[in-house]
């Protein structure tokens, strides 16, 4: 919306991640709108700010709000991230791999898993991350940048990043400010409000800062939003896990590309090695640990107030969304940011698509809570637990014919969703009836030249050390 | 894997839907089930739908057809969208193209840079930003290079040659075909299942999957299973259209399909290389079927080929396309005008999604709940797409258009209005088959014009906008001269075969 009732003044509130995030991506995309950052320290309970890892889609947001990534890297603020090893969370107590990008080949038009469902009913296969590149070089903490050539093995995987929450805080904040973002230090006192949304936010000193629209990145508590709306969505039942404690520990192993989780009886656990120490995050039911949210503001976007980060949806740690979630709702609120009037048919708009880019989240985390295949423990009960409707529709597709509906917006690739459902040992019953089509012994000897290839391939690559030290550090 | 039995699937109804349901089927899981289909010469097909979407490629190459000697035998020519004239206003007219205008900037769509130029009194016609307007204009066709995503094309040909072309190539992939009447049906008593189609022959035909193609009368899944339609000619009120195909008269071979609003309806043109298409789709309580039969006749160009041929139908779907073991596609599932060429398109769904959900083995209801979920959001979307193009008008002269400028439309399609009034956005959908340049086309070419645009197409300083869209200009104009006639192409393409 331009002209007359176009978004002059933007302000945004805290000063954590989120928010630093969100007034850099609004100042760049922005001309003639002023941004300014209202510097309230972040909740402890925020985890965009506590939880390093992210997804692909890092690289994206980075480009667009103009952030070096290959200098990220080299200053040892980044590191590549190709997926988390899950060590025992699986019926068959094995271990697996979840890798960014595409599991094996597809053939004769017919994708990959069920190539390999059919194959697996004559014995004829190993574990299905054996065929993806991305999780070889994950297990064996190795790293190579992906190839551009479109066909070629080496371009068949993705990374995200893992960013030094401190460090990476000190450079949005530079960044921030070459970007012409003003800074108003202070913590939040409280908030007009009139009919129409927020009037102005009050900081500790006494000052007013009014704005046509504000930013809530204040954390799991929305202070600026609650004022308006208090509807939200509790995923406590699909996310039971409520308590939180992160430490950081020294690091001598080299880093790898890989997180590692573990389950135990009554916690889990996650390492986020670093460039430089690693962290460690163990989540637990009840007992010590900071209390953490898990769920969403049903209206993110209400009158002049739109929520980013945990304070529109709180995750748990689990695969690292948290970062991503904020910052594919930053680049949606862009996309579809209303007039100054705020019409509710626009606001409503981002809310359904901010609705449909959450709902496979969630839907993808509750699935290894409640398919855990582990029975011991607090993980007892959570198998009998009703699944989301959508997160519903996906397991009875899935293990009765190993089809995921479509979801609009679906946010995590049909491979992830795949390389889950396989990993924590969910099989489909049925084997889908067009894959009956392809001649099965071609298609396994190809499977074995694949899955030779990438051993190959991992075997030969440096591993990540030697490939940070080759790029300078 | 263990050796399931096949399936027996029995299509019932030869048209268009139905053969290109076998083709499918024994193309892509004849492993997987047995087709027959049962058809009789004495009842014949509708065969309106000439003119389709970009769509029907994949399906056709999806069956290994070779495209030239598929347009050879269907009369086809190529289509780079659909001109509509007088519907915004008498006098008007614009081309919904199969292909973007301009090109995003920054991830901004193009309209968006336009509207902001527009808004300062320069910017000039959007329309030749868009290469199938301009190749349009010119009766000007060339694919596009491989790779390149500007535009696509569709086919305009003739659908009762259509049907025989796949029955050959389904029946040569072993589906078998069965002529004769169907005079009764059996069903499980227990279960409510269709068990068996008896014919007038005496034979009966046994199977375990049914799909029902059997037009409007919709034999199986209608008259049989009972299943509930949903009416919808509260917004799309026309239920009658007169069809009679001409000789062509104009020198010129259009790469597309034209839509002339009438006093209650509109006419389709459809040119295909021997004939033209033509057909009048009103609203009977708005016309008589002898003045829309004249009006017809009187706005045809050349020398009719045929007697008009009236149909009958009503705007909707079945509440369940798919219940029991009777799955219904085509006219037997629902009817949308064929004001934007959907009919086709629809079957093409259908099939897809029958294939996604082909039973295994028996059918599961949840798996009937999949299929009906994406039919009904094929049909809802498309449905609130054509409601626009009668709603967003200022017509007042004549009842009809007094009716649909003034009726309610759904929320659904309000919403969307109202949002690109604000600032030009298209409600986006990932799954749906109308994308932003449909939308932008018909919103603009009715004169429907959004008071705002996207704030991030302020970035770039306005002369050099200005300057980058004239360059944008010259280089579609430049492409398009470069390209061959329409009829040229068609006749070269035909020749060295």
């Amino acid at each position: 919306m331009t002209g007359d009732t176009a978004i002059r003044t933007v302000a945004v509130a805290g000063g954590g991640i989120a928010g630093l995030s969100a007034a850099i991506a609004f100042a760049r995309s922005l001309p003639g709108t002023a941004v300014t950052l209202l510097q309230t320290s972040a909740e402890p309970g925020s985890l965009v700010d506590v939880v390093p890892t992210t997804w692909p889609g890092v690289s994206r947001f980075h480009a667009a709000i103009g952030l070096d990534e290959a200098e990220l890297v080299r200053s040892g603020i980044a590191t590549h991230h190709l997926g988390t090893i899950f060590d025992n969370w699986s019926l068959s107590g094995r271990s697996w791999v979840h890798a960014f990008g595409p599991y094996g080949k597809p053939a004769g038009g017919i994708p990959f898993d069920q190539i390999w469902y059919r194959a697996e009913r004559q014995g004829d296969v190993l574990p299905y991350d054996r065929y993806s590149l991305g999780a070889g070089l994950a297990r064996h903490a190795k790293f190579v940048h992906p190839a551009r050539e479109s066909d070629s093995l080496g371009s068949r995987f993705q990374y995200g990043l893992r960013l030094d929450p401190v460090r990476y805080h000190e450079r949005l904040n530079e960044h921030a400010a070459r970007c012409g973002v003003t800074f108003a230090p202070g913590e939040l006192a409280g908030v007009e409000t009139s009919s129409d949304g927020i009037e102005a936010a009050v900081l500790s000193d006494g000052s007013r800062i009014e704005a046509d629209l504000f930013l809530d990145c204040t954390g799991p508590r929305a202070r600026l939003l609650s004022s308006v709306d208090e509807s939200f969505e509790d995923w406590s039942q699909w996310m039971p896990f409520d308590r939180l404690m992160v430490e950081a520990q020294e690091s001598s192993d080299f880093p790898s590309t890989g997180d590692h989780v573990r389950v135990t009886n009554d916690s889990w656990s996650v390492e986020w090695p670093l460039r430089t120490h690693k962290v460690r995050a163990m989540l637990s039911v009840g007992g010590e640990g900071l209390p953490i949210t898990r769920g969403r503001r049903l209206r993110p976007w209400m009158h002049n107030v739109l929520a980013v980060g945990d304070a529109a949806t709180a995750l748990d740690p689990l695969h690292g969304m948290n970062l991503d979630v904020a910052q594919q709702a930053i680049l949606l609120a862009l996309e579809l940011l209303p007039g100054r009037e705020f019409h509710p048919v626009e606001t409503q708009e981002y809310n359904r698509r901010a609705e449909q880019l959450t709902r496979r989240v969630r839907d993808f985390i509750a699935l290894h809570y409640l398919r855990s295949g582990r029975s011991a423990g607090v993980w007892s009960t959570l198998s009998q637990r009703e699944p989301p409707g959508s997160l519903a529709r996906t397991l009875d597709q899935y293990e009765y014919r190993g089809r995921l509906p479509f979801h609009e917006e679906e946010s995590v690739t049909r491979d992830s969703w795949t390389a889950t459902l396989l990993g924590i040992g969910i099989v489909p019953v049925h084997v889908d009836p067009q894959a009956a089509a392809v001649p099965l012994q071609k298609a396994v000897q190809r499977m074995r030249e694949l899955a030779r290839e990438i051993e190959e391939v991992v075997a030969k690559l440096p591993t990540y050390s030697d490939y940070l030290r080759r790029m300078g550090n | 894997m263990q050796q399931r039995p096949k399936t027996r699937v029995v299509i019932l109804g030869g048209g268009t839907a139905g053969w290109m349901t076998a083709a499918a089927l024994v193309n892509q899981l004849g492993h997987a089930c047995d087709v027959r289909l049962i058809e009789s010469e004495e009842i014949g097909i509708v065969g309106v739908g000439e003119a389709t979407l970009p769509h029907i490629r994949y399906f056709v190459e999806g069956l290994g057809i070779d495209e030239a000697e598929f347009m050879d035998v269907t009369h086809a020519t190529y289509k780079v969208g659909i001109a509509f004239h007088d519907f915004g206003s008498i006098g008007t007219h614009y081309l919904h193209p199969f292909g973007n205008f301009g090109a995003p900037l920054n991830v901004v769509p193009f309209h968006h840079y336009w509207l902001r130029l527009r808004h300062t009194g320069r910017g000039g016609g959007i329309w030749d930003t868009s290469i199938c307007n301009v190749m349009a204009e010119r009766c000007k066709f060339e694919p596009q290079p491989p790779g390149s995503p500007l535009y696509s094309y569709a086919y305009q040909f003739d659908a009762t040659l259509f049907a025989p072309y796949l029955r050959n190539y389904s029946i040569a992939r072993g589906a078998q075909r069965t002529e004769g009447k169907v005079v009764d049906v059996d069903v499980d008593g227990q279960s409510g299942d269709v068990i068996a189609l008896n014919l007038e022959s005496g034979e009966r035909i046994d199977g375990d999957l049914f799909v029902d193609c059997s037009g409007f009368r919709a034999l199986l899944i209608g008259q049989k299973l009972n299943e509930e339609w949903e009416d919808w000619s509260r917004w799309l009120p026309c239920d009658r259209a007169v069809a009679m195909p001409c000789r062509p008269r104009e020198a010129a071979l259009e790469p597309y399909t034209r839509a002339h609003a009438m006093t209650a309806g509109w006419r389709w043109r459809i040119p295909l290389q021997h004939r033209v298409g033509n057909g009048y789709v009103y609203s009977s309580a708005h016309i008589s079927d002898e003045d829309a039969a004249l009006a017809l006749l009187g706005a045809v160009e050349g020398e009719p080929m045929a007697e008009p041929r009236l149909l009958k139908f009503r705007a909707g779907r079945r509440k369940r396309s798919w219940s029991r073991n009777v799955v219904s596609i085509g006219l037997a599932s629902g009817f949308l005008e064929p004001l934007e060429s959907t009919s086709i398109y629809l079957v093409q769904g259908a099939i897809a999604q029958l294939i996604e959900m082909f039973p295994i083995g028996h059918v599961r209801e949840a798996d009937v709940a999949e299929f009906n979920r994406a039919t009904d959001l094929e049909y809802d979307r498309i449905r609130d797409f054509l409601i626009l193009h009668y709603h967003a008008t200022t017509r007042d002269d004549s009842s009809f258009w007094n009716h649909v400028r003034t009726m309610d439309v759904p929320d659904s399609l309000n919403d969307k209005m109202e949002l690109w009034r604000r600032s030009a956005r298209v409600a986006k959908y990932s799954q749906g088959l109308f994308f932003e340049p449909s939308w932008v086309s018909v919103y603009l070419g009715q004169g429907i014009f959004p008071d705002g645009w996207d704030q991030r197409a302020d970035i770039a300083p306005g002369g050099d906008l200005e300057a980058a869209v004239d360059r944008l200009r010259a280089q579609v104009s430049n492409r398009v001269a470069a390209m061959p006639d329409h009829r040229a192409f068609l006749e070269r393409r035909a020749g060295p075969r």
